[in-house]
């Protein structure tokens, strides 16, 4: 078998070929699946990144935060009423894609401030009472924001909605560059991560909480960040998408967005750097194709599709992958 | 041997419910000395464990560690003061490799604040070069025999540079070759990172062989403390655990010469 | 007025958390019993209120017809559901993991995505319900200054009938005993001689029946249903089996008791106190901050050791 010291190569310090390697694919997917205008682009690296950033939580904690549309909300619904009722937060974001960041890294550090709050207290539990909770926080969220919404926001009493008026709205291409900056730094987010002794801490985690905490993984604090940290870029992409769509409803709570998240990393492979990437591109595919050929069961055809994947491969394609070796080379190692 | 006191018990009870698992116990564990805790199944072994690695708070009582208190300190800042441990039902982190198990043993142990991943990764090669498991080091951990997993709970442990290790039958449920081979590896790896130990263990010759001293706890209760030899000559023990005395004496008699 | 107000709420409340208490005990079997996470609870509700309206409003056929239906159409379901989807990952396991638990979770969810889409593909978005069907009595009672609808009393009444009976089945029977076995240790329960998978198929087709059965609750209740309804069932269930403690089905139906009333009265305070127009949905946000509350503070539910 040879010594072990020749085959696990050193790759802490090495350049990041993988981050070259993961935006080649995303081009490259692009334009083979003709992700054509503006607004396709928008959905496709929306795509991406909230599958990324559930990774954080889900895939490296093995946390499954089922609740976690309830920060693409709040991130969302801050943006909205921000750019609406603040006029220099209006000018600022008219600047283009880096002015979107930045009111959106406002909205979003308010989502990753009730993340880290929330957090503290709900990722005491474990498993299926963890995912419950995060439900019950999304649904408390949701009818907080219908009941308050409609009297901070007026004019459109019903619905709880803040539909942004013309003035308020951007270019498609300053929210495509927003969304961009946000996915590439989110997927450089799980690189690092993964990399790092906090990433390694992550995943002792979810293999057994109780061994990690004993063999000194200061348990509590990692859990906490890795959900602050997943949260804010969730909620990021949340500010972006709907600005977008050019306004908010109560729909943006909606647990259909987790299952987009939780669907994109089965199918891709959990806790994996380009498994969040590799399955956003395969779902937005699967999604478009499915729309496209079979309007209305479409996502009947996929809710079956997603079971058979947890059925019979339960570790996603960069799960199936990285047992293979290409020339010696594992595929664990690069695909991790 | 030196007499500086490196752990102390005082006077620890733990309770789950009605039961009282660990009544008033005192113990001391002296630098560089292997200490045997022996005792029938739910004598507290185990609780007593989970007590000084911080896993249980004790109702009363306190633990100081380098005449620090730990008593109230979260398991992994004991960890990060010098204590690890092994399981007695073994807890790889099966999804990841042997050498990455090893790792987290060294990244969040006593050299947690300074330890660098690099630093990590060379430590826990060398941890594996030692017990042997460098072979498997990129093998996941859930492919491991289950001597081979109690192997890797022990080099997670001394990955972590523990001054105070505390081995929960580790070698329970291995056959006597394999008990033979772990028995050395404790022996060596105690001589050359000057560790100290506690271990709990059932395979009686074992401990009487290895251990310098030897607590004995039956219900919760401290009744005996001593050399092996003395602990085998004590009625209580022997009434309590050991079975019959010339039993026990054989034992002794016939397992110091090997040494 | 303030103080009727608060009679009438609270009424209401009671009555619909009856409802949601038995709507809720099949979703604590699955959970307690086998440690499935049926986060496609709302949907399969609606498989049992969907059928007895298209038997009803298409075939003409009397909605008592159509609760046996809703009640065998769930067993078949169930049954499908076991071996289609849980067996692969609960059957022949002993102690359910979390992972094992999370994979049920995602497994459920795909199945609540593909009968959320039929719905609307099939039968459409347009509130469907029974129109004029109350029993053949009149549509309201008088109860002193309240007024309730015929339908929602008698599905109140109903549903402590189901609970009634399921209770019975589980403490009475052989079989539910060896489901109660099951239960608390999978592996010593095959030792005295209980197959356990067959005792996982029994309460999945158990804990299915008994949801789509209760559909006939939520349509009379709710007057017309849609796909959406299942979006509120579901999440309202999980706060009550919380509540109740998992596998507990006495347990989730108090629980679905106090979560009624906890939401008519937070109602009436917050339609007296702040706005009506804002009450119904911070009212039922409370609900779910008992959820994590009780989660934190009781997670082995109110009635817990």
């Amino acid at each position: 078998m040879g010594s072990a010291k020749g085959t696990v190569k050193s790759y802490i310090g090495k350049p990041t070929p993988i981050l070259i390697l993961a935006l080649t694919i995303t081009v490259v997917f692009a334009r083979i699946f003709n992700v054509a205008t503006l607004d396709t682009l928008v959905i496709f690296t929306y795509f991406i990144t909230i599958a990324a950033s559930l990774n954080i939580i889900m895939g490296f904690a093995g946390y499954v935060s089922f609740g976690q549309c309830v920060f693409l909300g709040i991130g969302a619904y801050i943006y909205a009423l921000s750019i609406y009722y603040v006029p220099w937060m209006n000018t600022l974001q008219k600047i283009g894609g880096e002015g979107i960041i930045i009111v959106g890294l406002f909205a979003s550090s308010i989502a990753a401030l009730v993340a880290a709050v929330v957090g503290a207290v709900v990722l005491r539990l474990r498993g299926a009472f963890f995912a419950i909770a995060t439900i019950g926080l999304d649904f408390a969220a949701m009818y907080i924001v219908m009941g308050i919404v409609p009297f901070i926001n007026p004019e459109q009493f019903y619905g709880a909605q803040v539909i942004l008026p013309s003035h308020c709205l951007v270019d498609k291409s300053a929210t495509f560059t927003a969304m961009l900056i946000t996915m590439i730094t989110v997927l450089v987010t799980n690189y690092l991560i993964k990399r790092s002794k906090f990433g390694m801490g992550l995943v002792s985690i979810r293999e057994d909480e109780d061994a990690a905490e004993v063999m000194g993984v200061p348990t509590a604090r990692y859990k906490t960040l890795a959900y602050t940290v997943s949260a804010l870029f969730t909620a990021l992409a949340g500010a972006i998408f709907y600005l977008n769509g050019g306004g908010v409803y109560s729909e943006a709570f909606d647990l259909a967005h987790t299952v987009d998240m939780i669907v994109m990393i089965v199918i891709g492979g959990l806790g994996t750097v380009l498994g969040p990437l590799i399955g956003g591109v395969i779902y937005y595919w699967l999604y478009d194709t499915l729309l496209i050929h079979y309007p209305g069961v479409n996502l009947i055809i996929l809710g079956i599709i997603v079971a058979l994947i947890i059925l019979f491969a339960p570790e996603g394609v960069v799960g199936i992958l990285r047992k293979y070796e290409v020339r010696g080379v594992r595929l664990r190692e690069i695909l991790e | 041997m030196s007499k500086a006191t490196l752990l102390s018990v005082k006077s620890i009870t733990k309770k789950f419910g009605g039961l009282v698992a660990l009544n008033n116990v005192n113990i001391t564990v002296y630098e560089g000395e292997i200490l045997g805790l022996i005792g029938p199944n739910g004598a507290g072994k185990t609780t007593l464990f989970n007590v000084i690695s911080g896993v249980y708070k004790p109702e009363g009582g306190r633990v100081f560690f380098d005449s620090v208190d730990i008593t109230r300190k979260p398991p992994h800042q004991i960890t990060r003061m010098g204590i690890a441990r092994t399981h007695q039902i073994v807890k790889p982190f099966n999804e990841m490799t042997v050498l990455e198990n090893t790792m987290i043993g060294a990244l969040f142990g006593r050299l947690a604040s300074r330890i660098t991943m690099g630093e990590a990764r060379k430590k826990a090669l060398e941890t594996l070069e030692f017990v042997g498991l460098i072979d498997n080091a990129d093998a996941p951990a859930s492919k491991l025999t289950l001597h081979e997993k109690k192997t890797l709970e022990l080099a997670r442990a001394l990955a972590a540079e523990p001054k105070l290790l505390l081995l929960d039958e580790e070698l329970a449920g291995l056959n006597p070759k394999e008990i033979e081979e772990s028995l050395n590896l404790i022996k060596q790896a105690k001589d050359e990172k000057e560790l100290t130990i506690i271990m709990v263990e059932h395979v009686m010759h074992a401990v009487m062989n290895i251990a310098e001293r030897i607590v004995v706890l039956h219900h919760g209760e401290k009744i005996a403390e001593g050399t092996p030899m003395e602990i085998a000559n004590t009625p209580r023990v022997i009434e309590a655990y050991l079975g019959e005395k010339e039993l026990a004496l054989k034992f002794v008699k016939k397992l110091k010469p090997q040494k | 007025m303030g103080l009727s107000t608060v009679v009438i709420s609270v009424v209401h409340g009671v009555l619909w958390g009856i409802i949601l208490g038995a709507a809720s005990t099949g979703l604590t079997l699955l959970w307690g019993v086998m440690k499935v996470v049926n986060v496609a609870h709302g949907e399969i509700l609606l498989i049992g209120s969907y059928l007895i309206v298209i038997l009803y409003a298409f075939l003409g056929l009397s909605p008592y017809i159509g609760l046996l239906a809703s009640l065998a159409l769930g067993l078949i379901t169930g049954l499908a559901i076991y071996w289609g989807m849980l067996h692969k990952l609960v059957g022949k396991v002993e102690k359910v993991t979390l992972k094992i638990e999370m994979s049920t979770l995602l497994i459920m969810f795909a199945l609540s995505v593909a009968l959320s889409n039929s719905y609307y593909h099939f039968i459409g978005s347009e509130p469907k319900g029974l129109g004029l069907w109350h029993f053949g009595l009149k549509s309201s009672i008088d109860i002193g200054s309240v007024v309730v609808r015929t339908n929602s009393i008698l599905a109140a009444i109903v549903a402590v009938i189901i609970v009634a009976a399921l209770h019975l089945l589980l403490t009475r029977t052989t079989l539910g005993k060896s489901i109660r076995a099951v239960m608390q240790d999978a592996q010593a329960a095959s030792l005295v001689g209980i197959n356990p998978v067959r005792i996982k198929m029994l309460t999945t087709m158990i804990a299915i029946g008994v949801t789509t059965l209760s559909g006939f609750l939520i349509v009379l209740h709710e007057t017309a249903i849609i796909p959406g309804t299942a979006l509120i069932y579901t999440p309202l269930a999980f706060v009550i089996v919380v509540l109740g403690g998992l596998g507990n089905v006495l347990g989730s139906f108090i629980g679905g008791i106090i979560i009624g009333l906890i939401y008519g009265l937070s109602k009436a305070i917050i339609a007296l106190t702040f706005n009506p127009l804002a009450s119904a949905p911070l009212a039922l946000s409370t609900a779910f901050i008992v959820l994590i509350l009780v989660l934190l503070f009781k997670p082995e539910g109110l009635f817990g050791r």
